[in-house]
């Protein structure tokens, strides 16, 4: 039996219904150190619905997740304070954590991902808040990043970030990238996992 | 194996966030809801509005007569400061739910009690305002006296903490529900009827100017109330927010 | 891997049938009992409706620990029977705390010469009904399954620890009031031990009543829990 890398994330006969429906069926899912996954599938097909298992968001109505990784997930679309700017939605996500704002940090990686810190989120097109979750990810740096459709609304050059931060990450920990665009995410993945139609 | 043993997720966490740790969290939870909500503003003086129509009506339906009025002054006060409450109690998750950010909040590492409490803090310093506002008003409408000022606060101190313990865990619980603004009165209201009748009680003994140690009855009652309803909310809390 | 549930047998269970029939049975000896209790001194014949009332009270309020057992059962083991049972027994409740009402206010009107008297135990019993009613909307309102048992299972604990916070609260609001006070609690300790056989012959009745309704709700929830499961 393999050891290492160490597993990061472990899931095992996971299912979840909801309703009548199962969305996800009997799945087994392992995550390792330094492995970026590509989740692959039609719409519909409950890879939301695995992030958001694999974050211990939702209960799985039958198997389990462990793993004792922290978690990082970026949704889609993301979420923030509407009427908080970009830095304090970063300065409050790591008070939350207990840990205290480095606000020049801060203002550094806003800079990188080419956002205007002081404007409330408000203001924000799909695109910043998509740039914003990227930065927020950086700040609190979990070693599982799981990221849902991270490459949509993000023009080229935002890609081109995105990539280097996956490649940043995987470096520290996994990453599970959820998305459509085969073509974006073969170069980054290093294993595909392929939902509905055969697991 | 049906189920998981290690859920809620942040329990088996190695807990770095002991103490402390925890306190700060809390506090910076409740100071980020209140910048929030002073943002907002509109919510806030929406029910302060509400409110003083709320006693004028009253104060038309009891009066002119200002032994009436006086004598119905716990009961507008603590009525009204129950109506405001349910109406703040949605302020607690709404905008959690309104900008999406429940699940950043639930995936912080670390247990889900001190998200309660961070918010159950946020509610209190509601409520508390509110009811400063409240106690001035009746005092100006309705004649309740001031001259017992400390046992007044204390009343309202304990009585809101009752009120918000269970008005934060159930808008907690129905954060995602469509109908939970009409469900929220529904199911507090039957439950803080001990916490309203009790905290009534001691403002009338205090209103008549009765010797404190007459009032220690309802104080320990509230205080009864308090600690198990924040005790048994706190541990149920993570287990109705996961989604 | 351990499917989500058994498949429900489609017959109804020996015991069931026994509690039913046996509690049947007991409700009919309980009324011959009952219908032949002496007049009250004071109260004369209407003293009857309290066998039921007293009986119905106490099988409202074991129905109420039940639900909290159901929803502290469901909160740790997650298996959706614990919810059904645990509204089945909150379905039990309305029943049982609704009759206690109707009952008390029929005899408050001819003893006390009111519908309703703010005593402890009635109030108690109102408010308890009052979160139960709460608790059917709220399952009303939430189509998830587990989200649903989840708030009800939480609602259920609340609503049981909160009756002995308002029997005090009441009680000593009562006391600092100052109001004319008829209680109960007197009726009973003058009990006429001629009277103890059919209260305690009417509370058997119900209790077995209770459980075999109990059961036969649980069984009847469980079969269209299985239909629906099965897309039926």
């Amino acid at each position: 039996m393999m050891t290492d890398p160490p597993s990061l994330l472990h899931a095992e006969a996971l299912s979840k219904r909801y309703g009548r429906d199962w969305v996800i069926q009997g799945l087994d899912f392992s995550l390792r150190g330094g492995e970026v996954v590509a989740l692959l599938g039609p719409n519909g097909v409950g890879k939301t619905t695995l992030l958001r298992l694999l974050a211990g968001l939702v209960r799985p109505t039958l198997g389990r997740v462990s793993g004792r990784a922290r978690i990082g997930l970026l949704a889609n679309p993301p979420a923030f304070y509407r009427h908080l700017s970009g830095e304090e939605n970063l300065a409050y996500a790591l008070r939350l954590e207990d840990r205290t704002p480095d606000l020049a940090a801060i203002r550094r990686i806003l800079e990188r991902v080419g956002l205007p810190g002081k404007k409330p989120v408000l203001s924000y097109s799909s695109g910043m808040k998509k740039r914003l979750a990227l930065a927020k990810l950086q700040l609190l740096w979990p070693q599982v990043w799981l990221l849902d459709e991270p490459e949509a609304a993000l023009d080229a050059q935002g890609r081109e970030l995105l990539g280097e931060i996956v490649r940043q990450a995987r470096k520290g920990g996994g990453v599970v990238i959820a998305t459509h665009d085969r073509a974006w995410i073969t170069e980054l993945a290093d294993r595909q996992v392929v939902l509905g139609g055969g697991v | 194996m049906r189920g998981d043993r290690t859920w809620p997720r942040g329990r088996a966490i190695p807990d770095t966030l002991g103490g402390g740790g925890a306190v700060r969290r809390i506090f910076w939870l409740a100071w980020r809801d209140l910048t929030l909500e002073l943002r907002g503003r509109a919510g806030l003086l929406a029910v302060v509005f509400f409110l003083t129509v709320m006693l004028l009506i009253l104060g038309l339906a009891f009066g002119p007569y200002p032994q009436d009025l006086r004598k119905a002054a716990p009961g507008v006060l603590w009525v009204a400061l129950a109506f405001a409450g349910s109406l703040l109690a949605s302020r607690a998750f709404g905008l959690e739910v309104e900008d999406g950010t429940l699940d950043d909040l639930l995936l912080t590492p670390g247990g889900k009690e001190w998200i309660y409490y961070g918010k159950l803090l946020f509610q209190m310093i509601l409520l508390l305002a509110v009811g400063l506002i409240l106690i001035v008003f009746t005092a100006g409408l309705f004649y309740l006296p001031l001259a017992a000022w400390p046992g007044l606060l204390l009343t309202l101190l304990l009585g809101t903490l009752g009120y918000a313990s269970v008005s934060t865990f159930y808008a907690g619980m129905l954060a995602r529900l469509r109908g939970r603004d009409v469900l929220l009165p529904l199911l507090l209201f039957p439950i803080v009827v001990p916490v309203v009748l009790s905290s009534v009680q001691a403002t009338i003994g205090l209103a008549q100017g009765l010797p404190v140690a007459e009032m220690r009855h309802w104080w320990q009652l509230l205080l009864v109330f308090d600690v198990i309803y924040v005790t048994v909310c706190s541990l149920l809390f993570p287990w109705v927010l996961e989604g | 891997m351990q499917t989500l549930e058994r498949t429900p047998t489609t017959r109804l269970d020996g015991l069931t049938l026994a509690l039913l029939g046996t509690g049947t049975l007991a409700f009919l000896v309980a009324l011959y009992f009952v219908l032949t209790s002496p007049p009250e001194v004071s109260q004369g014949y209407v003293y009857r409706i309290v066998f039921v009332h007293i009986s119905s009270a106490w099988v409202g309020y074991l129905a109420a620990f039940g639900c909290l057992a159901y929803s502290v059962a469901y909160l740790v083991t997650r298996r959706p029977a614990h919810d059904r049972m645990a509204a089945v027994m909150a379905e039990l409740i309305l029943l049982f705390m609704g009759l206690t009402l109707v009952q008390g206010m029929l005899y408050a009107r001819p003893t006390w010469g009111v519908y309703w008297e703010w005593e402890p135990r009635l109030t108690t019993t109102a408010i308890l009904f009052a979160v139960y009613v709460g608790y059917f909307v709220l399952r009303a309102a939430i189509e998830d399954p587990e989200l649903r048992a989840k708030a009800a299972a939480a609602v259920g604990i609340l609503g049981v620890i909160n009756v002995p916070i308002s029997y005090m609260s009441v009680i000593w609001w009562r006391s600092l009031h100052q109001v004319q006070s008829f209680n109960l609690t007197t009726g009973k300790s003058q009990f006429d031990p001629a009277m103890l056989p059919a209260l305690l012959v009417t509370l058997a009745a119900l209790t077995l009543l209770f459980l075999g309704f109990a059961r036969f709700k649980g069984f009847l929830a469980a079969q269209s829990a299985h239909q629906e499961a099965i897309g039926g």
